[in-house]
């Protein structure tokens, strides 16, 4: 049987844009919202694409990471319904509070085993490049190794996929490569793959009436002991001047801006 | 002495990776590479070296597992590029052992280690334990490269690639130009309309006597700068004197890349871009209107010195 569905990975981030400090000059992160990580977005979009070749269906998995549940779920819910509005059909969703802070050591394997466990079969896993918040660009490979699926990392374009296997572009520091993979495949996709789009409204609408199931890890027949503790998250102060020189006569913002730099010592003329 | 593997991809690292792997414990090297490792390069740091003749991330996972499996090592060091990250989060995910990113120090605990890491951006440090063995990918220029200081045996390893075939490899076009060795750095952003308008951003760089570099979307996306001039988070790190941000909207990854300057300058049309947070000095207008002045103002001092 050719494999035809898709899998996505979807992540409830930590905004960066967003970053309070407790009075003790630690990371705020209670009140931190959560959303999708900019470059699963990607990922969602090249599956648009790649499920019109496969004519499969599309699975979204999503494991909370900062907890608790009670203050993320709307924010978990959102990321979700991002991706169900765009191409999922279905979203599968740990969010144990047990295991939150998780660390990309049980992400992984929560994924792994719910993959399996659900019987999913897919032709492709599809996750970004990296997380906005811990950016780590680990989990996705850690899953294919678990699945024991092939592995290509930083896709920033898909060539062709068909008669089980798929040819790619990864884009390294110093080189691109073609690279031909067998399936099932987990790739990991760039922001340059391509420009994804906001859903539409009525994609919104028809995202609601599409089932979420909400998976617990005692239904996995998971339990974790923690590797990592996290001890410390605190905020760097960036002191800038924030000097703003909102002059309308050019001329006149320039030689302001001239006369700071001169004082600044920094203009070698 | 516990076992410490390092992981080298350019000999050019390595110095820095064995300083740090040094105060761990007994470094073993693992350098990879596309050609024959020149052994010059990789010996002299008095250990010895496991000399895999292939770059590629498929092979790197294969020899790291066979490493581990025989030398049971406690801690594996490497930096953070995208062929040692891709080939040892397959080998982490194999044995579950716990791996960081761009970890900038390192504490041993016996059992455990501490690290620390950015976050969210680097606008958060991170502290964080670990259960041995664990995997730690630095930041470059976080220690002084080590002195070489004796003789090494080499090993050559041989393994196989894994089932991904490569078909074939382009170099990129890179300017090889050190934007992080520039006193005053121009950066450009979405603000530009057009490749053919990052003139006026080369000439007010060549008026400072500094370089152009630019935001991700810039070089990686529309290739309007090589891509050795991609600053921030997943490009180059800098730290001048100046940086003139210029229709830049200051995005937490490019920023982040910029941090460690002097001073920070931003032109952008929009008031309410997250840049002029992050600035020292800004004008707040269309860079059409202010680089043509701002160009014509250091051209006249230019000509009076
Ligand atoms: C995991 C990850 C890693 C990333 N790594 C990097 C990285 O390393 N480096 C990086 O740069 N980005 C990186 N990004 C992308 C980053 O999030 C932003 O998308 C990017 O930096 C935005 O680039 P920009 O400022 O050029 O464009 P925009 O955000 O589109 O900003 C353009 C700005 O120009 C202004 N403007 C428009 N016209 C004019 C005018 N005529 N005059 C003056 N101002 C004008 C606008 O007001 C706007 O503020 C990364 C993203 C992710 C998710
Ligand atoms: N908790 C998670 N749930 C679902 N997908 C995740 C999770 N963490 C990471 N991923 C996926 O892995 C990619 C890389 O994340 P990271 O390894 O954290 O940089 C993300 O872009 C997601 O596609």
């Amino acid at each position: 049987m050719e494999l035809r569905d898709i899998i996505v990975l979807v992540k409830a981030s930590l905004n960066p844009e967003i970053v309070r400090q407790n009075p003790n000059g630690s990371y705020d992160i209670e009140y931190t919202p959560l959303k999708i990580s900019d470059i699963d977005r990607n990922a969602l979009e090249e599956a648009v694409k790649l499920k019109s070749i496969l004519g499969g269906k599309v699975y979204a998995i999503s494991v909370l990471t900062w907890g608790p549940l009670k203050t993320r779920d709307k924010d978990l819910r959102l990321a979700i319904q991002e991706a169900l509005a765009k191409v999922a059909d279905e979203a599968y969703v740990v969010a144990d509070d047990s295991v939150t802070p998780t660390d990309q050591v049980i992400v992984s394997n929560i994924i792994a085993t719910l993959i399996k466990a659900k019987g999913l079969r897919p032709a492709l896993v599809l996750a970004g490049e990296a997380s906005i918040d811990e950016s780590t660009s680990q989990v996705p490979a850690r899953v294919a190794s678990k699945l024991g699926y092939s592995y290509v990392g930083y896709v920033r374009k898909i060539i062709d996929i068909k008669n089980g296997k798929i040819i790619v572009e990864r884009d390294l520091e110093e080189y691109t490569e073609i690279l031909e993979s067998p399936l099932p495949a987990v790739l990991s996709v760039t922001q340059e793959i391509n420009e994804p789009r906001p859903p539409t409204l009525i994609q919104i609408r028809m995202a609601s009436k599409k089932p979420v199931h909400y998976v617990s890890l005692k239904d996995l027949g998971l339990e974790f002991k923690m590797k990592r503790t996290i001890m410390d998250m605190r905020v760097l102060t960036i002191t800038r001047k924030q000097v703003v020189i909102e002059e309308a006569n050019v001329e006149k913002a320039v030689d302001r801006l001239l006369e700071y730099l001169e004082k600044e010592g920094v203009l070698r003329i | 002495m516990q076992n410490i593997i390092v992981v080298s991809q350019k000999p050019s690292d390595l110095g820095e990776l064995i300083a740090i792997a040094r105060r761990l414990g007994e470094p073993l090297i693992l350098a990879f590479q596309e050609s024959a490792v020149s052994i010059n390069e990789i010996t002299g740091y008095g250990h010895k070296v496991y000399r895999l003749n292939s770059d590629r991330p498929e092979a790197l996972y294969y020899a790291i597992k066979s490493l581990y499996d025989s030398l049971k090592p406690k801690l594996i060091i490497g930096p953070t590029t995208k062929n040692v990250k891709d080939a040892l989060s397959l080998f982490a995910g194999l044995y579950d052992i716990p791996l960081a990113t761009d970890v900038s120090s390192i504490e041993d605990r016996g059992d455990e280690v501490i690290y620390k890491r950015g976050f969210l951006s680097e606008r958060v440090i991170m502290t964080a334990s670990v259960r041995k063995p664990a995997i730690l990918l630095v930041k470059p220029k976080i220690v002084s490269p080590a002195e070489k200081i004796g003789k090494s045996d080499v090993i050559d390893l041989e393994v196989t690639a894994g089932d991904v075939k490569l078909l074939e490899r382009k170099p990129k076009v890179l300017s090889g130009i050190k934007l992080e060795d520039a006193d005053i750095v121009v950066g450009v952003g979405r603000g530009f309309k057009s490749r053919e308008d990052l003139k006026l951003a080369l000439e007010l760089a060549n008026l400072l006597g500094g370089q152009v570099g630019g935001t991700r979307p810039i070089a990686a996306d529309y290739k309007w700068l090589p891509e050795d001039a991609w600053i921030g988070i997943s490009g180059k790190r800098i730290a001048p004197k100046l940086y003139i941000a210029i229709g830049i909207s200051g995005a937490p990854q490019h920023m982040s890349g910029v941090s460690d300057s002097k001073i920070i300058v931003a032109i952008n049309k929009d008031k309410s871009a997250p840049i002029f947070k992050l600035s020292d000095y800004g004008i707040v207008n269309d860079l059409y209107k202010v680089l043509p002045i701002l160009i014509s103002r250091l051209k006249a001092r230019a000509s009076q010195k």
